[in-house]
C-alpha cells in the first residue's frame, strides 16, 4: 500500500463493493483487490458501500479509507438492501468502466484482469459466470438455474448466472440506468434497454468463508414479479401500448366467444344464456380498462424524466467489432 | 432575561393551534418555565390551523417578556401536519421542539427531549404514568399493535406530540394533513435515530378527549396511509401483484371447476350465474394487476430523481501525505448537492 499515491480526477477503474455485516471480510477483501489491481499498472478507486451493517464494519472501512486515499467509503444510514448498495456505488464511483462485486469474499479480485480485457475488445457489459458455484445444490444452484432461464426468456437477454455479482460495466452507461429495489439481479436486462454489447466470462467462486447467506428461496415470488415489472418497463421504452394491448388479445378473444355463444344459444332456445353473454361482456370490459391503462401509461411515461431516446443515445456510443455471446 | 451559554443553538417551538387548546396565558406559563430550563435561547412559532381570531388576539395581547414570538395563520384547517411544515419554514432553530397547544406533558419534561438528542436525531415522548380509564388503554394499545403489525416497529405513544428533533428531519421528510402522527415511524424509516422518553403527564390535562367515531375512522385511514409509505411506494407491484393474483387464482379455480362439472357431470355451462362471478373474479384480478404494473411504471420513470438510500457520511481521503490522517478534502460540490445532508466524516 502507497498512501502517498494521490486518485487522478477521472480513474480508470472503480471497484465497487458493498458490505453489509462483513466485518471479517472488508479488510481481506481491501487486500485481495489491492493486490488483484495494482500489478495492472491503472489508475484506479475503490468504492466500499456499507449497507447498515450492525457490526464493526463501518469502523473497519473508515480505518481503510484513512489509510489507502483510494477508498471512497460510502456508509448507508441503515440498511437499504443491496441494490441501494450498488446504486449508491455506481453513483459514486468515477471511473471509466465499473466493476462490481460481492463483499463477501465469494468472488475474486483476481478475476478483474479479465474482465478489463474483455472490456477492452469494446463490451459494454462484461458479466460473471459461476461455472464452478460453491453453494448447495437444492435450495440454491436449481432455483437459481429456473431463474436464469426464465430471466433469458422473458427478457430476450440470454444470461447464464444473473445472480453473480462480478460484473464490470461502461461508466456511463450503467449510470444512466435507474437502479431500485431489488434489480440488481436484472442490471443486464435493464441496461438492455440501451442494447449493450454484452460477453459472458468465466469466473472463480468460492464458498463463503464468513457470516451466512443472506438470502433464501423465499425470493420466488419477487423475482417473478420483477420480470414482469422489466418487461413492461423495456417494453415501453421500446414500443409503449404494445404490452399492455398484447394482455387485451387474449381477453377480447374469450369476451367475444363467450357473448357470442350466449347469443347463439338465445337463438336457439328463444332465451339468451345470461351468465354466458354476460361473463362475454365483462371480458370484453377488461379489455377497454386494459386498452385505458396502456394509455395511462403512456401519458405517465411521456411525463416522466426517461427520455424515450435517452437509451438509444446511449447505445449508440457502442464501438464496433466482437459478437456478443 | 434568558440565561444561557452563547454557543447553545437556538431551538425553535412550533406550536400548532388546532381544537383542543389550554387558555394561552397558562400554556405559555408552563412552556416557558420548561423552556427556561434548556439554558438555550429559544423562539415560539404558533401555527393557527384555521381561523381563531380569539387566541390570534390573545397572541397578541401576551406579555411575552422579551421571548420571540412568531404567529403564522393558516385560511383554512389543513391539518396539524402540515401546520408542522409551516411552521417549520418560519423557524430559525437548529433543534426543532414540536408541542401541542394543550397541556399535555409538564412543562419541566421539555428539557429531557432536547437532551436526549445528544445520541439521537428525533426524541419522541411517552406519558408516564398515563392517565385515563380501561376504555383509553384498550383504544391506545389496540392502534399501536396495528401499527406494529404494519409497519413492524414498535412505540409506546404516538398520541404524544411533544417531541423534539434536529432540523434535517423535517428537510427530508415531507409530511401532510394529520401524517404528524407518524413522524417517528417515517424518520425510522429513512434511517434516523429515534428515542423514546418517558415523561410525566400534565396533571391537568383536560379529562379524557371525547374521540369520536369519525376519528376512528380517520385514525385507521392514517395506518393505511402510513402501511402504504412504509411498505409499497417503491414497489407497487409487490401489492397489487398480490391482491391481484389471488383474486385472479380465485377466479380461476371457480371456473376450472364450473367446466370440470360441466364435462365430467353435464351440468349446463350457459344456465350458471357462478360463471358470471368467476369472470368478475378473473377480470378483477387482472386489472388489479395492471394497476400495479402502471404504478411500477410510474416510479421506474422517476426512479432518477429520487434515490433509494440515504448516506450517512462518505469518508475519503484524497492524496495526503501518510503522516498527516485528518485532513480529507472535501468532495465536489456537484455530489453534495445530491444528498444536502450528508457531512464529510471530519
Amino acid at each position: 500500500m502507497r498512501p502517498s499515491v494521490g486518485v487522478p480526477a477521472t480513474p480508470k477503474l472503480s471497484v465497487i463493493v458493498p458490505f453489509f455485516n462483513e466485518e471479517d471480510s472488508i479488510d481481506l477483501m481491501h487486500a485481495a483487490i489491492v493486490r488483484a489491481v495494482e500489478p495492472l499498472q491503472i489508475a484506479f478507486e475503490m468504492v466500499f458501500v456499507d449497507d447498515g451493517s450492525r457490526d464493526g464494519t463501518a469502523a473497519r472501512g473508515e480505518e481503510i479509507a484513512r489509510r489507502d486515499p483510494r477508498v471512497r467509503f460510502v456508509k448507508f444510514r441503515r440498511n437499504y438492501g443491496q441494490t441501494a448498495a450498488m446504486a449508491a456505488g455506481i453513483d459514486h464511483a468515477q471511473g471509466e468502466i465499473l466493476v462490481t462485486m460481492d463483499g463477501d469474499l465469494q468472488n475474486d479480485p483476481a478475476d478483474i484482469e479479465h474482465f478489463l480485457a474483455k472490456m477492452g475488445e469494446g463490451y459494454d457489459l462484461v458479466v460473471g459466470w459461476r461455472h464452478k458455484r460453491q453453494d448447495k445444490l437444492v435450495s440454491r444452484k436449481i432455483p437459481s438455474k429456473i431463474a436464469n432461464w426464465l430471466i433469458g426468456r422473458v427478457t430476450g437477454v440470454p444470461i447464464t448466472d444473473n445472480g453473480c455479482s462480478l460484473k464490470a460495466f461502461r461508466g456511463a452507461l450503467i449510470k444512466n440506468i435507474p437502479l431500485y429495489s431489488e434489480m440488481h439481479r436484472f442490471i443486464p436486462a435493464m441496461a438492455s434497454m440501451a442494447g449493450p454489447r454484452i460477453a459472458e466470462i468465466k469466473v472463480r467462486h468460492h464458498a463463503r468463508q464468513f457470516g451466512k447467506s443472506k438470502y433464501g428461496l423465499s425470493r420466488v415470488y419477487k423475482v417473478l414479479l420483477d420480470l414482469m415489472v422489466i418487461k413492461t418497463v423495456a417494453s415501453f421504452t421500446s414500443r409503449p401500448l404494445l404490452w399492455f394491448s398484447l394482455l387485451c388479445i387474449p381477453l377480447t378473444l374469450i369476451g367475444s366467444t363467450a357473448l357470442l355463444a350466449g347469443l347463439l344459444t338465445g337463438a336457439r332456445h328463444g332465451q339468451i344464456s345470461l351468465p354466458l353473454a354476460g361473463s362475454g361482456l365483462i371480458f370484453l370490459m377488461a379489455a377497454v380498462t386494459l386498452m385505458a391503462s396502456g394509455t395511462l401509461g403512456e401519458l405517465v411515461y411521456k411525463l416522466g424524466d426517461v427520455r424515450p431516446d435517452q437509451f438509444a443515445r446511449l447505445s449508440k456510443r457502442t464501438s464496433a467489432g466482437g459478437r456478443s455471446t | 432575561m434568558m440565561t444561557h451559554t452563547p454557543t447553545a443553538p437556538l431551538v425553535s417551538v412550533i406550536i400548532p393551534v388546532g381544537d383542543r387548546q389550554t387558555p394561552l396565558a397558562e400554556l405559555f406559563a408552563e412552556y416557558r418555565r420548561g423552556l427556561e430550563l434548556l439554558g438555550a435561547p429559544y423562539e415560539l412559532i404558533f401555527v393557527m390551523d384555521g381561523p381563531q381570531p380569539a387566541y390570534e388576539s390573545a397572541l397578541l395581547h401576551l406579555a411575552t417578556d422579551g421571548v420571540p414570538i412568531t404567529v403564522v395563520s393558516l385560511s383554512r384547517r389543513f391539518g396539524e401536519a402540515t401546520a408542522l411544515m409551516i411552521g417549520f419554514e418560519q423557524a430559525a432553530g437548529g433543534v426543532i421542539v414540536s408541542l401541542p397547544a394543550y397541556l399535555q406533558i409538564e412543562g419541566g419534561e421539555i428539557a429531557k427531549l432536547v437532551s436526549a438528542l445528544g445520541s439521537a436525531d428525533i426524541a419522541v415522548g411517552y406519558r408516564e404514568p398515563r392517565a385515563g380509564g380501561w376504555f383509553e388503554a384498550l383504544r391506545r394499545a389496540a392502534f399501536h399493535r396495528l401499527l406494529q403489525f404494519v409497519t413492524r416497529l414498535q412505540f409506546r405513544d404516538l398520541g404524544c406530540n411533544a417531541r423534539a428533533f434536529k432540523r434535517k428531519i423535517l428537510d427530508e421528510i415531507h409530511l401532510y394533513g394529520d401524517q404528524d402522527r407518524f413522524l417517528p415511524v417515517l424518520a425510522e424509516r429513512h434511517g434516523f435515530r429515534v428515542a423514546e422518553v418517558a415523561v410525566r403527564q400534565a396533571k391537568d390535562q383536560l379529562s379524557p378527549w371525547s374521540y369520536t367515531p369519525r376519528s376512528y375512522m380517520r385514525g385507521f385511514l392514517d395506518i393505511f396511509t402510513v402501511f402504504f409509505l412504509v411498505r409499497f411506494t417503491k414497489r407497487p407491484l409487490r401489492f397489487f401483484g398480490m391482491v391481484g393474483v389471488v383474486t385472479l387464482s380465485i377466479g380461476l379455480l371457480e371456473l376450472l371447476y364450473l367446466v370440470f362439472d360441466r364435462i365430467a357431470f353435464h351440468s349446463p355451462l350457459a344456465d350458471r350465474p357462478a360463471l358470471l362471478l368467476a369472470s368478475l373474479f378473473i377480470v378483477l384480478g387482472v386489472q388489479i394487476f395492471a394497476l400495479g404494473l402502471l404504478g411500477e411504471l410510474i416510479i421506474f420513470t422517476h426512479a432518477g430523481g429520487s434515490k433509494d438510500y440515504q448516506v450517512d457520511r462518505v469518508v475519503h481521503y484524497p492524496g495526503v501525505s501518510t503522516d498527516r490522517e485528518d485532513s480529507p478534502v472535501s468532495i465536489d460540490s456537484t455530489t453534495i448537492s445530491r444528498y444536502p445532508h450528508r457531512q464529510v466524516h471530519r
